[in-house]
């Protein structure tokens, strides 16, 4: 069971950062955006195109060769692009939906047809087969008893890095504490000088470049599929349901968690020759919390109805 | 200005039946839209009465379909899984059928218990969820559902029941008559659902319904239980999507772990949209236009793609299915024919 822990290290590292971006913009919005997931992807898929090799023709309708840059430039840029692109749906999308008084609900609706459509562009573009990023093939190395290649040891460094950075944005920085303000209550920060179209905007693209970030740690544990989004959304949800729908840290904490379950539950007897009912697990800890705790292990209590 | 655009929708409704008899193999064609209209369109009456009535987000509907055509047929004389085992022995149809929409009703309860009483959006992911599950349990426990290679071999069981007249009129016009008296069977039931959902819509339990989904607190000020309100709407739905996923599965003849998939709700959310959030009889409208429009899709990809593959196909097919999902809640939450008052989109 214990070999598992690596992996569910790796895994809950990918649910938390998803879990932080999903509830910040949860909690500045009351938006649960369903096409969170194809942002994850976006990232991933970006990055697999800007940095394979020009030879190689694995995807893009093969009138598109790769672009073959350095990998952590093409990274970077794909964070760029998963910002620029969380900021046009905002400023053309979901602004103008506000200012019509939609509904939440009937915004949910509109993130779920944004989820299929731009799932199933990629899947008409990218291949519809699992693909790597151009990084060389490393051998688990043992760290006090847990397993990992040196590359995935680098990785949740730099992803628990990430996730203390935005902490601290989120306690210290002005544009962090306005954010926070907004999540409270949106008319007290609009008469105390707060601009909160202007939050709300800059919340939609850090989360979007959050989500960019987790799709290309994502990819590089495991792979880049057009699909790799809808899979861990339904994690993140159960992530963020755990911790505590709307509270940053919470959710950082119950993705953790969910991600190192589900992968020690690999090593259960009864789970032999059922890979992927380990998903299945984590939807169901979703529905037994929402059952005894629906406000998750920190948030507040409140009424939800 | 509405009497022409009804007018115009007609035309062009018509227009394009025109154009798909054209085709080569017309009445082939119209029989499969039918039958595919048909089903998804009893499935959008069970979303309806969930969405439409209540207020209700169920993004699962593939788990109660799957549930209420997997419990029908494993109870029925069928042929099972890999190896092929033949279980010769079961319940009468009629019988099983109303087991399998139990099991939905059930399946209902079970996730409305945890979830209706907290905000719209935790159900839209309990949901979603569910039907991943529903995936990932049929295609894993291959002893009990036959897993990816499924069931097959059950549908003489309601092929039997078929009227001679039905087989000679197939015969003549080229056409299989086992979908023909699939789809007659399922037109039937639509007619049945849609005079008892009419009775109840006007009944007091239906305008409590209503007065959940547009304040639910006023409800409960009332003294009414809105939970357990929400509760029976969502089995009742969840019961009528089951008996659309058993006509899905008599129409194919087979069922795998392939057939329910999570996004084949969105099918049936597509489909209610067009036709029109709340109204009665708009899912089964609107369905018809969605089996159009994907009909047309298809033409589409065909000139996009030279030789399109069933990936290629369900791409453009789920990109449609997308926009209009989107573009439908946005610009004409009400559908083609909606009436502006039936749905407030401010309903929090």
């Amino acid at each position: 069971m214990l070999e598992q822990l690596g992996n569910g290290f790796l895994l809950g590292v990918i649910i938390a950062l998803g879990s932080v971006a999903l509830s910040l913009l949860y909690g500045v919005t009351r938006i649960v955006n369903f096409a969170h997931g194809e942002i994850i992807a976006f990232g991933a898929i970006i990055t697999l195109f800007f940095s394979s090799p020009t030879s190689s023709s694995l995807l893009y309708l093969d009138r598109f060769s790769p672009l073959g840059l350095n990998f952590i430039i093409s990274s970077i840029l794909s964070i760029i692009l998963c910002g620029i692109f969380g900021g046009l749906l905002e400023l053309f999308l979901f602004k103008p939906l506000r200012k019509n008084n939609f509904g939440n609900i009937a915004v949910l609706v509109v993130t779920i047809g944004l989820s299929i459509f731009l799932r199933h562009v990629y899947l008409l573009f990218a291949s519809a087969k699992p693909s790597s990023f151009p990084l060389d093939l490393q051998k688990r190395i043992d760290y006090y008893g847990v397993q990992l290649t040196p590359r995935n040891l680098q990785v949740l460094i730099l992803s628990f890095t990430v996730m203390v950075l935005v902490g601290l944005f989120l306690s210290y920085t002005k544009t962090g504490k306005a954010m926070r303000a907004v999540r409270d209550s949106t008319e007290l920060a609009n008469v105390s000088g707060i601009n909160s179209d202007f939050i709300i905007l800059v919340t939609w693209i850090f989360s979007s470049m959050l989500a960019g970030f987790t799709g290309i740690i994502q990819g590089a544990i495991n792979n880049v599929r057009w699909n790799m989004g809808f899979l861990i959304l339904l994690l993140i949800f159960a992530g963020t349901v755990l911790g505590g729908i709307g509270t940053s840290f919470g959710a950082m904490f119950g993705g953790f968690i969910i991600g190192i379950l589900v992968q020690l539950s690999v090593g259960l007897e009864f789970m032999d020759g059922h890979t992927e009912a380990k998903n299945a697990i984590a939807l169901v800890i979703m529905i037994t919390i929402l059952l005894v705790r629906p406000q998750g292990i920190f948030g507040k209590k409140e009424r939800i109805s | 200005m509405r009497k022409l655009q009804n007018i115009l929708f007609f035309v062009i409704l018509i227009t394009s039946f025109i154009f798909l008899f054209n085709n080569s193999g017309g009445p082939r064609i119209l029989i499969n839209l039918m039958t595919f209209a048909g089903i998804y369109g009893l499935a959008a009456i069970g979303i309806n009465v969930h969405f439409g009535w209540t207020g209700l987000l169920n993004f699962g509907h593939a788990a109660f379909m799957g549930i209420g055509a997997y419990t029908t047929v494993l109870l029925i004389p069928h042929t099972l899984g890999r190896e092929g085992d033949v279980v010769t022995t079961g319940l009468p149809l009629s019988l099983a059928i109303i087991c399998g929409l139990l099991a939905s009703a059930l399946l209902g309860l079970l996730l409305g218990l945890p979830t209706l009483r907290l905000r719209g959006d935790y159900l839209a992911i309990v949901t979603i969820a569910a039907a991943e599950i529903f995936r990932l349990l049929v295609r894993d426990f291959e002893d009990l559902t036959g897993g990816v290679y499924g069931i097959i071999l059950f549908s003489d069981a309601l092929q039997i029941h078929r009227p001679e007249i039905i087989t000679e009129f197939s015969r003549t016009n080229g056409i299989p008559p086992a979908q023909v008296w699939v789809s007659i069977l399922t037109l039937i039931s639509i007619v049945i659902v849609l005079f008892i959902l009419s009775r109840l819509k006007r009944s007091p339990w239906g305008r409590a319904l209503r007065a959940v989904r547009e304040d639910e607190d006023a409800v409960r000020a009332l003294g009414k239980n809105a939970v357990w309100l929400k509760l029976q709407s969502f089995m009742l739905g969840a019961a009528i999507g089951g008996l659309s996923g058993i006509f899905l599965v008599f129409n194919y003849g087979t069922v795998q772990a392939s057939t329910f998939v999570p996004v084949l709700t969105f099918y049936v959310w597509a489909a209610l949209i067009l036709g029109g959030v709340g109204s009665l009889s708009g899912p089964v409208l609107g369905a018809v236009v969605f089996w159009i429009i994907i009909a047309g899709t298809d033409s589409l990809t065909r000139i996009l793609f030279e030789s399109p593959d069933g990936q290629q196909l369900a791409g453009v097919r789920f990109v449609i299915v997308g926009l209009l999902i989107m573009l439908f809640m946005i610009f004409r939450p009400n559908g083609i024919l909606g009436k502006k008052e039936e749905l407030l989109l401010d309903v929090k």
